[in-house]
C-alpha cells in the first residue's frame, strides 16, 4: 500500500494473491515448487515490482494470474482475486474477458508476441472486437488513437504494416498498444525490457512511466534489473526460488542487510573488492593490432541488377595490449558484431589488416595438428550457440579434437580440469548441455573457448542473455581468470554493465566506425551524441546508488 | 509482383526442358525399342524392320530425334504413337482431362476436410478426441494405396450401390446431358473417394503438426493472454501462421495424388493417364511414355506454381522479397 493515506479507510484492493503456490510437474512424478505462498496486493494505480533472478519464479506467478500455465503446470494452493473475485474459478467466458479486458500481460519476449503474418492493425482490431461492440469506424479510430498515445507519429502506416517491418522497440510499443486498447485497470509486465538494446530500454521504461501516470493502470512488473524499477515500482516484492525474501518501496530495501537482496539490487556491489586487482597494463607490443578494417555487405538477387549495400566497417583501427581487456560499445547494428566476426575469422574484411602479436591473421596456418587456435570467441546465446545433444565433455573437447591436440584421456583430463576452473561441477562431465541452465551453459562455452588455450579471447554480448546477478558472477569468473592466465578481452556489449571495473578501455561504435576511444571513467563526460545516448540509457536504468558502489 | 511469377513460371519451363532430356537420356539407355517384338517375327525380313526403324525415325541419332521431338512439341503433337499410328496429343489430352477430372475433386475434398480437422485436432492436443484420431490417421497411412483401390472395388461388388470401374455406363451416349454428367459423377464417386482416403491421411497430419508448433509460440500464448474467443484463435490466428509450410505441401501433394492417381485409374479402370501409360511402357511406345511424364511434370508444375500464388497472397514476408 503507498504511505499516507491520511486517515482514510484502507481500499479495497484491485489485485490481492494470497499464499499461492504454484507446481510444476517434474519427471519421476514428482512436483517442483516454483512459487511458494506468495501474498500479493496491488491497489488501483499503484505498480509493484517483483525482482528475482532467473528461476525464482517471477515469470510462473505472471501465469498464474492470467492463468496462463502450461499444462505440466498448476496452482497447487492460494487463491487470486481481482476486484473481490476469484480469478482460479472462472467461467471460460468471463476467464475471456477478463484476459485482456481488465487484466493485460505483456510477455517476455515482447517482440515474439505479434502475429508474424497478420497485419498490425487486424491484431489490434481484433482485440476491441473481442472485448467491446464497436463500429467499425470507432475501431479505427481508437486503434489510431491508441498507437499515437504510445508514441508513433504515423499510426495509419503501423497499422498496416506487418511485425517484420517494425523494429524491435517499435514492436515493443505496439505489444504495448495491444495490451492496453482495450483500457485495462492491470497491466502485467513480465520482463518487458530485456530483449531490447539499452537505449531502447530507456525509452520503453519512459513510455510506461508515462502511461500509468496518463490511464491510472495499476502495474505489476516482473524484472531482474533492480534498476528499472527504481523509478516505476511504489513497492517491491523480492522473489528467490518461489519465495517472498524482502519486500517495500526501493529505499528500505537498500537499507535492508540480507545478501540476496544486496546482490540482485547491486548486482556491481558484489565485484567492488576484485576491481583494484584488475592489472592495469601498461604493456609494450600490442597482442592484437586492427589497421584500416572495412567490410561491407551487398545484397544481391537473382536476376535482379538492384544492389543493396550496407557499409558494416568503415576503417576501424584498434590495438589490445596482451593482458588488458578492450570494451567495444555500440547500439545494435552498429558494426561491432562483424568486427569480432573478422577478428576471429568468421568473415573476410574487404581492407585492412588484423596482426596478431605481429603476425597477419589472414596468412596464419590453420588446423595444423597439434596447434590451437589463439582467437577464440563466446556468443551471446549459449543456449543456440552449443549443440545440445553433445554432452559437456564432449563440447569442451571438441576444439582439442579439431586440432589433434595429445590423446584423448589428456584431452578429458584438461576438459575436467577446466568445468572445475570455470565453476562447474566436473560430476556434471556427461550430462547433456541441453540440462545445463542458461548461466551454467554460458560458462560451459566459456570452458570450451579457453580449452584452445586462447591468448585473445573475444565475447561477442556473451553476458546480455544472463539476468543481473548471474551476469556479476560471470564478470568475477572472467577477471580471476584473466589474471590467472594472462587473458586478452575483447568484451563487446551494448550496455555499461561492469564495463567500468573491467575494461581498461573502451571504444564507442556507431554505423561502422569509432566514434570514440576513452577509459570507463571518462565515459561520463563524453560529448559524442552516440556515447551520450548509451550512458543516459544506462543511467535511467540503474538503481540510484548503484555508481556510488563501484 | 508480376516478375516474381513470371520468373517462378521461367524455373517450371527450365524444368520442363530438363526433365524432356533426362527421358531421353533414360530411354537412350533402356534396352530394346517398340520394333524389340517384331524383330523375334522369324516372318518378317530383316529388311522390312530396318525399313520401319527408318519410317519411325529410330535410326537416327539421339540429338536429332530430341530436335525433331521438339519441332513435333512445338506444332502441338508431342511426337507419334507408334501403337496407335497418330500423334500422341490425341491419346493424351482426353486421357488427361480423365485424369483432372479425378484428381481435381479430389484434390480440394481432401484440403476442405484436412485442414479444418487437422485445426480442430491440434487444439484438442493430447485429449481423447486426439489420440482417437491420431490412431485412426495412423491406421489409414499404414494402408497401401492399392489396397485402398481394391477395397473401393469390393464395396461396389458387394453393395451393387456403386458401378465397378470405368467412366461411363454403356448406354452414355443415348442419354441427355443431365443425366449424362450424373452417371459419370456415379462413376467418379469411388475412385475420388479412394483418392481422397488415401491422401487425406498425410496432409491432416501435417496440419495438425504445423498447428501444434505455432500454438506453442510465445505469440500465440499473447494472443490468447488477450483473451480472445478460442475459434478465432485457432483458425484466425494459428492456422495463418502455420500456413507457410502446408502452402508448400500443397504443391507437394498434387504430385502425391498423381501418382496416387495413375495406380488408382488402373485397378478402377479408369481411363486416365495411368493406364495408357502402363500400356505405353509395355509396348515402348516412346513418345506416347514421354508424352504423359511431361504431362505429369507440368501438372506438377502447374501445382507449385498455385503454391507460390497461395504463399505470396499468405505471407507478407514473402510479398516484401518478392
Amino acid at each position: 500500500m503507498t504511505s499516507g493515506n491520511l486517515g482514510l479507510p484502507k481500499p479495497e484492493p484491485l489485485l490481492r494473491v494470497s499464499a499461492l503456490s504454484v507446481d510444476y510437474d517434474a519427471a519421476g512424478g514428482d512436483a517442483v515448487r516454483a512459487v511458494r505462498n506468495l501474498d500479493l496486493e496491488i491497489a488501483g494505480g499503484e505498480s509493484v515490482g517483483v525482482l528475482g533472478e532467473s528461476g525464482s519464479g517471477k515469470s510462473s506467478l505472471a501465469l498464474a494470474l492470467m492463468r496462463l500455465l502450461p499444462k505440466n503446470a498448476r496452482v497447487a494452493s492460494g487463491s487470486i482475486e481481482f476486484h473481490g473475485q476469484s480469478v482460479l474459478g472462472l467461467s471460460p467466458a468471463r476467464l475471456r474477458e477478463l484476459r485482456g479486458g481488465e487484466v493485460a500481460l505483456i510477455s517476455q519476449e515482447p517482440a515474439l508476441a505479434l502475429n508474424p503474418v497478420l497485419s498490425l492493425g487486424k491484431q489490434l482490431a481484433d482485440l476491441l472486437v473481442a472485448h467491446a461492440k464497436l463500429a467499425r469506424q470507432q475501431v479505427n479510430v481508437r486503434c489510431t488513437e491508441m498507437l499515437r498515445h504510445v508514441g508513433f507519429t504515423d499510426p495509419e502506416r503501423i497499422l498496416g504494416a506487418y511485425p517484420h517491418e517494425l523494429s524491435g522497440g517499435q514492436r515493443q510499443r505496439v505489444a504495448i498498444a495491444q495490451a492496453l486498447i482495450c483500457r485495462p485497470n492491470l497491466l502485467i509486465a513480465d520482463e518487458p525490457l530485456s530483449a531490447l538494446d539499452v537505449a531502447t530500454q530507456a525509452e520503453i521504461l519512459d513510455l510506461l512511466q508515462r502511461l500509468k501516470r496518463d490511464l491510472g493502470l495499476a502495474m505489476l512488473f516482473i524484472t531482474h534489473n533492480a534498476g528499472a524499477l527504481a523509478s516505476l515500482a511504489d513497492n517491491i516484492v523480492v522473489m528467490r526460488e518461489g519465495e517472498t525474501v524482502a519486500r517495500g518501496p526501493m529505499g528500505e530495501l537498500q537499507a535492508t542487510r540480507d545478501d540476496y537482496v544486496q546482490g540482485i539490487l547491486f548486482p556491481e556491489k558484489s565485484l567492488a573488492n576484485a576491481a583494484h586487482t584488475a592489472p592495469s597494463i601498461e604493456s609494450c607490443a600490442p597482442l592484437l593490432e586492427v589497421r584500416g578494417l572495412s567490410k561491407r555487405f551487398v545484397q544481391k538477387r537473382m536476376l535482379s541488377r538492384k544492389e543493396f549495400v550496407v557499409q558494416s566497417l568503415d576503417g576501424i583501427d584498434l590495438s589490445l595490449s596482451a593482458g588488458s581487456t578492450v570494451a567495444v560499445l555500440g547500439r545494435s547494428g552498429s558494426g561491432k558484431s562483424t568486427l569480432a566476426r573478422c577478428i576471429a575469422g568468421f568473415e573476410t574484411a574487404d581492407a585492412g589488416e588484423i596482426l596478431l602479436d605481429g603476425n597477419l591473421i589472414t596468412t596464419a596456418e590453420k588446423n595444423k595438428g597439434g596447434v590451437l587456435p589463439p582467437v577464440q570467441m563466446i556468443f551471446q546465446d549459449a543456449a543456440t550457440s552449443l549443440n545440445p545433444r553433445f554432452t559437456a565433455q564432449q563440447i569442451v573437447t571438441e576444439p582439442l579434437e579439431i586440432a589433434r591436440w595429445k590423446t584423448e584421456a589428456e584431452r578429458t583430463s584438461r576438459a575436467l580440469k577446466l568445468m572445475e576452473e570455470v565453476g562447474l561441477d566436473p560430476d556434471w562431465a556427461l550430462r547433456l548441455a541441453g540440462e545445463f541452465s542458461g548461466g551454467q551453459r554460458q560458462r560451459l562455452a566459456l570452458a570450451r573457448a579457453l580449452a584452445a588455450e586462447p591468448k585473445l579471447l573475444i565475447m561477442d554480448e556473451a553476458l546480455s542473455g544472463l539476468d543481473m546477478p548471474l551476469q556479476a558472477q560471470m564478470v568475477r569468473l572472467l577477471m580471476d581468470l584473466q589474471s590467472r592466465h594472462g587473458l586478452t578481452y575483447l568484451y563487446i556489449s551494448h550496455d555499461l554493465n561492469f564495463i567500468s571495473l573491467f575494461a581498461q578501455e573502451v571504444v564507442v561504435m556507431d554505423a561502422g566506425r569509432i566514434v570514440e576511444r576513452t577509459t570507463p571513467e571518462k565515459l561520463g563526460q563524453s560529448v559524442h551524441p552516440a556515447t551520450r545516448e548509451l550512458v543516459e540509457a544506462g543511467e535511467r536504468l540503474h538503481a540510484p546508488g548503484v555508481e556510488a558502489a563501484v | 509482383m508480376i516478375r516474381y511469377f513470371a520468373r517462378r513460371a521461367g524455373h517450371g519451363f527450365l524444368m520442363l526442358f530438363g526433365v524432356s532430356i533426362l527421358l531421353f537420356l533414360l530411354f537412350q539407355t533402356a534396352p530394346g525399342d517398340f520394333l524389340s517384338e517384331i524383330k523375334m517375327n522369324s516372318q518378317i525380313s530383316p529388311e522390312t524392320i530396318t525399313m520401319l526403324r527408318a519410317q519411325y525415325g529410330l535410326d537416327q541419332p539421339l540429338p536429332v530425334r530430341y530436335w525433331q521431338w521438339l519441332k513435333s512439341s512445338a506444332r502441338g503433337d508431342f511426337g507419334y504413337s507408334f501403337a496407335y499410328n497418330t500423334p500422341a496429343s490425341t491419346l493424351l489430352w482426353p486421357r488427361a482431362s480423365n485424369t483432372l477430372l479425378l484428381s481435381v475433386p479430389a484434390l480440394l475434398i481432401s484440403w476442405l476436410i484436412a485442414v479444418p480437422l487437422g485445426v480442430l485436432a491440434a487444439g484438442w492436443k493430447g485429449r481423447w478426441a486426439d489420440r482417437l484420431f491420431s490412431g485412426g490417421t495412423s491406421a489409414l497411412l499404414a494402408l497401401p494405396d492399392v489396397l485402398i483401390a481394391l477395397l473401393a472395388l469390393l464395396v461396389a461388388l458387394k453393395t451393387g450401390m456403386f458401378p465397378v470401374g470405368g467412366m461411363t455406363s454403356i448406354n452414355a451416349q443415348d442419354q441427355s446431358t443431365w443425366a449424362w454428367l450424373r452417371d459419370l459423377g456415379w462413376h467418379m464417386l469411388l475412385p475420388v473417394a479412394a483418392l481422397v482416403v488415401g491422401s487425406l491421411t498425410i496432409i491432416l497430419r501435417h496440419v495438425r503438426a504445423s498447428v501444434i508448433e505455432v500454438l506453442e509460440s510465445s505469440y500465440m500464448r499473447a494472443a490468447e493472454g488477450h483473451g480472445l474467443p478460442r475459434f478465432k484463435l485457432l483458425f484466425g490466428y494459428a492456422l495463418p501462421a502455420a500456413a507457410n509450410p502446408l502452402i508448400s505441401l500443397f504443391g507437394l501433394s498434387v504430385a502425391m495424388l498423381l501418382s496416387v492417381s495413375l495406380l488408382i485409374e488402373v485397378v478402377m479402370s479408369w481411363p486416365g493417364i495411368g493406364p495408357l501409360l502402363l500400356e505405353a511402357i509395355l509396348a515402348r511406345d516412346l513418345f506416347v511414355v514421354i508424352g504423359a511424364v511431361m504431362l505429369s511434370t507440368v501438372f506438377l508444375i502447374a501445382g507449385n506454381l498455385l503454391g507460390d500464388v497461395l504463399l505470396y497472397a499468405f505471407d507478407p514476408r514473402i510479398r516484401r522479397q518478392a
